[in-house]
């Protein structure tokens, strides 16, 4: 399976090249062609016409932009992502450090997700033709119609203003430190600590903003499963297992959910590309410190080498996931692994 | 399998169950304002913990709590000593001596002396920047000194190569803080990035970038320990979460709230907000172009300007009407300046053009969208009041990037909505960049404007100055260049318990807070 999985990636690998050089050409020259002034954006009070000049010029803004593409995906190449016009820092450390914590965030909106849709579908199905699978069948469609953000400031509302379980804001409680640096990831950094008050706070914080992530998840999952259950409940061997009589819930478990749980894999796939989209809206209303938020304030201060490197990361992230999802298609589909 | 209602409610219980073990206790219970340690809910982050980098008037007030600037403002903007206690021009205004105060250290407990003081505002602006490196905003704002003269330790003399009239005024404005030279080069930049340390009322004791300020009480601070000993800031951007932030109490005080929810939240039991008008300034950027080329129409545009029904529309009558940019009260203001809401003069000026309400002129009206509060909503009501005088205004939303790239360009539309910070009140920081044809911030480019403001740029004499930029103002608005509209609004929702010192420059400063 090693070779079959490792075949798998290096293909991925080569598709990506590609991928990524169109994505990056894409949005350097979207960015380009709009008609604004970053370097007008970054001077202070004080500057003179020639200090917009020569700032353009160190800023390469008045090359063409064939070059100035190849000059940028030249110091790509030699790992160089340049300096951030708005924070004046190295774009590779403001990345740096706000990756892990988006990726946590998205990893916790999967689990979350994933979790309570699976558990859901398999509430839906065993309820199937009653009232209560109607309702819970319509309250779906009904999360699915409200917005990531939306959900985001009614959850605030609800669990955080109105009953006040869980904090919307920060990622600690006041006056807890952030554990010493190893991964980037707050909440693997605490375990690795041995931090286990800063870790529980960690995971208060994260429950709203991996809930408003979620929600959107949920649903789909949830009608995906309950009609992959359907198909799967029709076929000789859940009818030789009843036969065998083992129960209901040993069947729904040990038998169905095993080969009816393919088609949600790959719908949790595509939908994992979509929760790097919604970081962004979440990000900002939650303060989350992640590539939402860095890019939000990139977008708001034409901070170009900022928005070039999140977009390429965001399409490296999606891709990365991708293959992700198909190596564990492919672990738990064994027909596939001939093919 | 579930078959019964019961093996439903078992299955909810259960779920319950897990989720509530999960959630300890304390987050059951409203966070209360502990004596002495607060939390605020404030609406950006500082780009970089070197402030002599970058010069963004919303972010002045987060520096100030960790760095000091060499002077200060009173909440009324009088003007007050601070590391420096004296401060004498030369006759020819070419050199500014200055008086350090002896008792301040930094937080690392090292000594402030005049050495820190040339290094802030000589050395480091003078430095060479690595490649794709950009410069500190510092040395755009100082580029006049040629050489800071150390006296004593606590002695300096500032030598200009111009006369520099508001060197007093950048003392307490933007990003002229005062930074540890020996420190600095010690470490490094990226050394005091990771631990930056000034003189100010807190040290920085915990930093996550775009989520997390957590602020220490100085105890040696030369201007007494501050009362609040610990500030937690919260980088809450979305105002909706800012409102949740102090509703809900996780947060003692709410910056920059909606308008409309500050005064709701202000009624709240165990509330308090204080609503009210900064030195920022909303205003009309002008161009002499298009349908505006004539002056009659560009003053026909500002009489039919209702700014009284703009201010209790968008800002519940806590804001103040303008004419002129500048706030008013500030030195470059006109007092004897009222403009004027007039339809009648509006629809006369424009039927001297041959136009009305029934033969409109057309013209682009700019706005940005959300970079402040209601400017959208306040250009379409402008353009609203436009059409009954004859003003056919098609709004336009414009990125705030646009507009510099637009500006520069000499490309902006006859009007744009924008808005300008100046916590200083100096009017050269309003006048002087937004009506100098020669500055890169001026839209309108008047000839007679800029004779007038150049002298004015190098003269000594503070009331000349100031009247000066006051008949400036004056004749702008009177010859249709220029378009005031309103003052901004500052609101802080915070618990009763906690005396919040407001500033007319919109300044938040915990260390001036009492708990």
């Amino acid at each position: 399976m090693a070779l079959v999985i490792l075949r798998l990636l290096g293909w991925r690998l080569l598709v990506a090249i590609p991928t990524v050089l169109a994505v990056s050409l894409l949005v350097f020259i979207v960015l380009r062609l709009i008609p604004t002034d970053p370097a007008a954006m970054s001077l202070p009070p004080g500057a003179t016409a020639e200090d917009l000049d020569r700032l353009r010029t160190e800023m390469g803004l008045d090359l063409p932009i064939a070059s100035q593409y190849l000059i940028w995906l030249g110091d790509l190449a030699t790992g160089q992502f340049g300096t951030s016009i708005f924070f004046r820092r190295p774009v590779a450390d403001l990345v740096a450090a706000a990756l892990p914590n988006t990726l946590e965030l998205v990893i916790s909106g999967l689990v979350l997700g994933v979790s309570f849709g699976m558990a859901l579908g398999m509430v839906l199905f065993a309820l199937r033709g009653g009232m209560a699978a109607q309702m819970l069948d319509l309250a779906g469609s009904a999360i699915m119609a409200i917005p990531e953000f939306l959900w985001g400031l009614l959850l605030i509302i609800v669990l955080g203003v109105s009953i006040p379980l869980l904090p919307f804001f920060g990622r600690l409680d006041p006056g807890l430190a952030t554990p010493d640096r190893i991964t980037g990831s707050l909440m693997l950094d605490a375990v690795l600590t041995g931090n286990i008050q800063v870790l529980g706070s960690a995971l208060r914080h994260m429950a709203l903003p991996a809930m408003a992530l979620a929600m959107g998840l949920v649903p789909l999952v949830m009608r995906v499963l309950r009609a992959s259950l359907l198909d799967v409940a029709q076929e000789d061997y859940i009818r030789m297992a009843r036969l065998r009589g083992l129960s209901e819930s040993r069947i729904l478990l040990r038998h169905a959910l095993r080969n009816a749980v393919l088609p949600t894999v790959s719908l949790i796939g595509v939908q994992a590309g979509f929760m790097f989209g919604g970081t962004l809206l979440i990000e900002v209303i939650f303060g989350y410190p992640g590539l939402g938020n860095l890019m939000v304030d990139a977008v708001r201060n034409q901070d170009l080498p900022v928005i070039q490197t999140v977009a390429l990361v965001y399409c490296v992230l999606v891709l990365a996931l991708n293959a992700a999802v198909e190596v564990l298609y492919l672990t738990i589909n064994p027909r596939l692994r001939s093919t | 399998m579930i078959k019964t209602r019961r093996d439903v409610l078992k299955l909810g219980g259960g779920t319950a169950a897990l989720l509530g073990l999960g959630l300890p206790a304390q987050v059951l219970a409203q966070a209360a304002a502990n004596s002495g340690q607060i939390t605020v809910a404030y609406p950006t982050d500082v780009p970089t913990w070197d402030p002599n980098a970058r010069s963004l008037a919303p972010v002045q007030s987060l520096y100030k709590c960790v760095f000091d600037q060499p002077l200060t403002q009173a909440p009324d903007l009088t003007l007050q000593p601070a590391l420096v206690t004296d401060w004498v021009f030369s006759e020819d205004g070419l050199a500014l001596d200055v008086t350090l105060r002896d008792d301040v250290s930094f937080h690392d407990g090292s000594k402030m002396t005049s050495e820190d003081f040339r290094y802030t505002f000589f050395e480091r602006p003078r430095q060479e920047v690595p490649e794709g490196q950009r410069r500190l905003d510092t040395s755009f704002l100082w580029r006049k000194v040629q050489e800071i003269e150390i006296g004593s330790p606590t002695q300096a003399r500032m030598v200009f190569s111009e006369a520099m009239p508001t060197a007093v005024t950048w003392m307490h404005f933007l990003c002229s803080f005062m930074v540890p030279k020996a420190y600095m080069e010690d470490v490094g930049i990226a050394g005091f990035l990771e631990a930056p340390i000034g003189t100010g009322p807190y040290k920085l004791v915990n930093y996550e970038t775009s989520s997390r300020l957590e602020l220490e009480a100085f105890a040696d601070y030369w201007g007494g320990t501050p009362t609040i000993s610990r500030v937690t800031m919260d980088i809450v951007r979305d105002p909706t979460a800012r409102v949740a932030a102090i509703e809900s109490r996780r947060a003692d005080a709410a910056i920059d709230v909606p308008i409309r929810e500050a005064s709701r939240l202000g009624n709240a039991p165990g509330l308090t907000a204080s609503i009210g008008p900064v030195t920022d300034i909303t205003l009309l950027q002008l161009t002499n172009s298009g349908g505006f080329s004539d002056a009659r129409v560009r003053l026909a545009a500002h009489r039919a300007i209702d700014k009284s029904a703009l201010n209790q529309a968008f800002f519940l009558g806590n804001a103040v009407a303008i004419d002129a940019p500048a706030a008013r009260g500030t030195p470059g203001y006109p007092d004897d300046l009222e403009f004027g809401f007039d339809t009648d003069i509006a629809l006369a000026l424009m039927a001297e053009m041959g136009h009305g309400p029934d033969n409109p002129i057309e013209i682009t009206f700019a706005t940005t969208n959300g970079v402040f509060p209601n400017d959208f909503e306040m250009a379409r009501a402008i353009a609203g009041m436009w059409a009954e005088v004859g003003i056919n205004a098609s709004v336009e939303p414009i990125e705030a990037s646009t507009y510099q790239e637009r500006l520069r360009a000499g490309t902006l539309p006859e009007a744009t909505m924008y808005q300008w910070g100046n916590t200083t009140g100096d009017p050269e920081l309003y006048a002087g960049y937004l009506l100098d044809p020669n500055s890169i911030f001026s839209a309108f480019k008047s000839d007679k404007l800029g004779e007038m403001i150049t002298p004015l740029l190098v003269e000594m004499d503070t009331d000349a100055r100031f009247a000066g930029y006051r008949a400036v103002n004056k004749e702008a608005v009177e010859a249709g260049d220029a378009i005031g509209i309103l003052q901004g609004v500052k609101t802080v929702v915070h618990v009763t318990d906690l005396n919040v010192q407001s500033y007319e420059n919109g300044w938040i400063l915990p260390h001036t807070w009492s708990a």
